[in-house]
């Protein structure tokens, strides 16, 4: 800060009777704005936005069994990379020793982004054939986002798309195997089971509890000498 | 002059300009995502393809044809993912200005990354190959590796690195990797969405191995010599993208001499005309009779000759020849027909042996593809009875339980049929005949109500039984044809073998009614 930065500071009178400065805006969203420019969370909610409409195009055309099958999961794995991807931190071992409420912006903006992301597929998939449907969408997209957000904690938050872009294959596999036999049916490859079968939301569940838990808690891994 | 806006020196920085190049190859070799990404895509091919490929039979084609599609799909993602995340590198380490002034130009340093990022990816997918391959090598009974395919995947792998690459230098980003990752999986498994019969442009896509929504072709490299004509049209559209791509990276300026954005200029556009030219003949392929996509342009009408082998026959009482590539089928395909052919060895007009025949394929509407026996099923003297396994027929890998049944069910009547002249138009005792013989064959239960015939069935075996999928359907409980069945099945296999070689040819000229049956 320069000597000619500090004359712009307003001073505060003291007493009862002194007029009050312009307010300036509250603390906690000051800070939360701050966390989510630091982490592109406007870049996230676009890309997830763009996810949305991606598949509401995609919907909108001809697609034969694989395709239909196959297709929302593409989208929700997108949408769960958008998610895990803001977890990456560019400032680092400065603002973890600092951030007092980092964990709870952490798990903040997790969940915010998560809800955001499942009711824009859902609204994606309002009116169309989305196969598996709205259900199927929120299981898939969370479990895939806490594969994203645990490999943000163990490998870096900037590959944190290793995961949920490596889950892809073996979770489109697992739909196509219901088709041809012998089906893959652990509930650990949420997409291929039915939307209402327990053990997958379990399991979808817990993945994205202990990805949330461990974001919370520890942050992104960061690479040395990585911009975020 | 600052430092960043002084041009990059051009000349090599050591007297061989080679061996600066394999050092810095060196350094990107170590120092490469795909390096860490080897172990990742090679666990997707064997969790997702491992398993699928090896449940296959051990025939070259299907094995060739999945390690293809497979292969293409599980390292889509990673490679083009590794890629676009050493694409962003000078981004994302803050050193674009401090690069931008070494020896090196941009397109140079460009190429070592990916050269390196294709180097490990063609490592793990290399290593995927020759287990697959050798594997199949000791399984297989006839024929020899199909390397066509091999090829098509290996040189994804490189356009796959190009693209990849190309997008994390010019749009560097923590999205861009994720975008790239997963859009290459979108875009290699679902443009196939667009193919639309064999004379589909679609059908560039690498994961396309023949006619699309049909399973992998048996018939290549066993009966018909393997045709490369969509392979050889595949790695000219991948290797013209990779290059034109490559090119393209060198064209913005700032990346070098003039010199060398010439040269880019002219790989960019021999690549892209390379590629173009690929999917246009692409457009103009068809399915042939053989099961394969032939390219006018690119067909070699050597490939159409049918391959020579010798046979390999079982022991039954009629002996059943199988192509050497099927030997593997041979002991259940003897166990679905030795009853079968137990009851008509030796009678006039039984066919001396029993031999697989080739299919031959016709294109339907849209990705339809219909598949039937080529040739009559009864050729020559003494007679040949031709057949087609049930794997030949495209439809789902069965289990040798599930094999001898439809080989029992399907083939066996129609053997029974060829002797007997039952079919359409054939008399009640013919009918009854049959179905008394497949009765004591056990092929049809005898104190068992039939099960209700669908709707595409009728009493008799199928004319074209062997080569479809429609089953014989016994006479109705019941009816007096059926009484007639179980009471001439009942008899002593010598009666009745005794009364067939006297009146069988009365029987195939429909002289014999129900009640002569004894």
């Amino acid at each position: 800060m320069t000597t000619g930065g500090t004359h712009a500071v307003p001073a505060v009178a003291a007493g009862s009777g002194a007029q009050q400065p312009a307010r300036a805006p509250r603390p906690a969203v000051r800070l939360a704005r701050l966390y989510a420019t630091s982490r592109r969370v406007p870049a996230a909610v676009t890309a997830i936005v763009a996810c949305a409409l991606g598949l509401r195009i995609a919907l909108a055309g001809h697609w034969d069994g694989y395709g239909a099958l196959h297709l929302p999961l593409v989208f929700e794995t997108a949408a769960a990379t958008a998610i895990a991807a803001t977890a990456a931190s560019p400032l680092g071992e400065p603002e973890r020793l600092t951030g007092r409420w980092l964990p709870w912006l952490r798990l903040a903006a997790t969940l915010a982004l998560t809800a955001v992301a499942i009711g824009a597929l859902a609204a994606a998939g309002t009116g169309t054939h989305l196969a598996g449907g709205t259900l199927d969408a929120a299981r898939n997209l969370a479990g895939i986002a806490g594969i994203g957000l645990l490999c943000a904690a163990t490998i870096s938050g900037g590959l944190a798309w290793i995961g949920p872009a490596a889950y892809l294959i073996p979770g489109a596999y697992a739909l196509y195997t219901q088709w041809h036999h012998p089906a893959l049916t652990t509930p650990w490859l949420w997409p291929g089971r039915p939307p209402h079968d327990l053990g997958a939301a379990v399991c979808a569940g817990l993945v994205f509890a202990a990805g949330a838990a461990v974001i919370t808690v520890r942050g992104a891994r960061d690479l040395a000498g990585e911009q975020a | 002059m600052t430092a960043t806006s002084a041009p990059a020196r051009s000349g090599p920085v050591t007297r061989s300009p080679g061996l600066a190049a394999a050092r810095l190859l060196g350094l990107e070799l170590r120092h490469n995502a795909m390096l860490w990404m080897m172990p990742v895509a090679i666990a997707l091919f064997w969790f997702t393809a491992g398993r699928k490929i090896m449940a296959t039979p051990p025939l070259w084609s299907l094995r060739a044809a999945g390690t293809q599609l497979s292969g293409v799909l599980a390292f889509a993602s990673p490679v083009a993912g590794a890629a676009a995340w050493m694409g962003s590198r000078e981004n994302r380490r803050r050193t674009t200005d401090l690069v931008s002034i070494t020896a090196r130009p941009r397109p140079g340093r460009l190429l070592a990354i990916w050269a390196a990022t294709t180097c490990w990816a063609l490592v793990a997918y290399l290593a995927c190959v020759i287990v697959v391959y050798g594997v199949t090598a000791h399984q297989a009974t006839w024929g020899g590796p199909l390397w066509w395919p091999a090829v098509v995947a290996a040189a994804t792998l490189p356009a796959l690195a190009a693209l990849g690459l190309a997008a994390g230098s010019l749009l560097p980003g923590r999205f861009t990797a994720p975008v790239v990752a997963i859009g290459a999986f979108f875009v290699l498994a679902l443009s196939t969405q667009l193919i639309q019969g064999s004379q589909s442009y679609w059908q560039i896509s690498p994961i396309v191995t023949g006619a699309w929504d049909s399973p992998p072709d048996p018939e290549a490299g066993t009966f018909y010599a393997y045709v490369p004509d969509l392979p050889i049209a595949q790695v000219m559209f991948l290797t013209g993208l990779t290059a034109a791509v490559l090119g393209a990276l060198a064209l913005p300026t700032g990346s070098g001499l003039r010199s060398v954005r010439r040269s880019a200029v002219a790989i960019t556009a021999a690549g892209l005309l390379a590629a173009g030219a690929a999917v246009t003949v692409t457009g103009t392929g068809r399915l042939d009779a053989h099961g394969m996509i032939a390219i006018p342009a690119l067909h070699d009408a050597a490939s159409d000759r049918p391959l020579r082998y010798t046979p390999v026959c079982g022991h039954t009482a009629i002996p059943v020849c199988l192509n050497p590539a099927y030997a593997s089928y041979l002991p259940a395909t003897e166990a679905a027909l030795a009853p079968v052919l137990g009851q008509i060895a030796g009678l006039p007009g039984a066919p001396a042996r029993i031999s697989q025949a080739a299919a031959t394929y016709q294109q339907g509407r849209g990705n339809g593809v219909g598949i039937r026996l080529a040739g009559s099923r009864i050729s020559g003297a003494p007679p040949v009875f031709h057949m087609l396994l049930p794997i030949q027929l495209l439809g789902p890998v069965l289990t040798t339980p599930e094999l001898v049944r439809q080989e029992r069910s399907i083939t066996g009547p129609s053997i029974v049929a060829s002797v007997t002249g039952d079919g359409p138009g054939a008399s009640q005792a013919q009918h009854a005949v049959t179905t008394a013989l497949l009765m004591a064959a056990g092929a049809v239960p005898p104190h068992l109500p039939s099960p209700a015939a669908p709707t595409t069935s009728r009493s008799g075996p199928p004319p074209g039984a062997g080569s479809g999928d429609e089953r014989y359907v016994v006479p109705p409980p019941g009816s007096p044809a059926y009484a007639a069945a179980r009471r001439f099945a009942a008899l002593p296999a010598a009666v009745r073998h005794g009364w067939l070689t006297q009146h069988l040819a009365a029987l195939r000229a429909g002289r014999i009614s129900l009640v002569q049956l004894p």
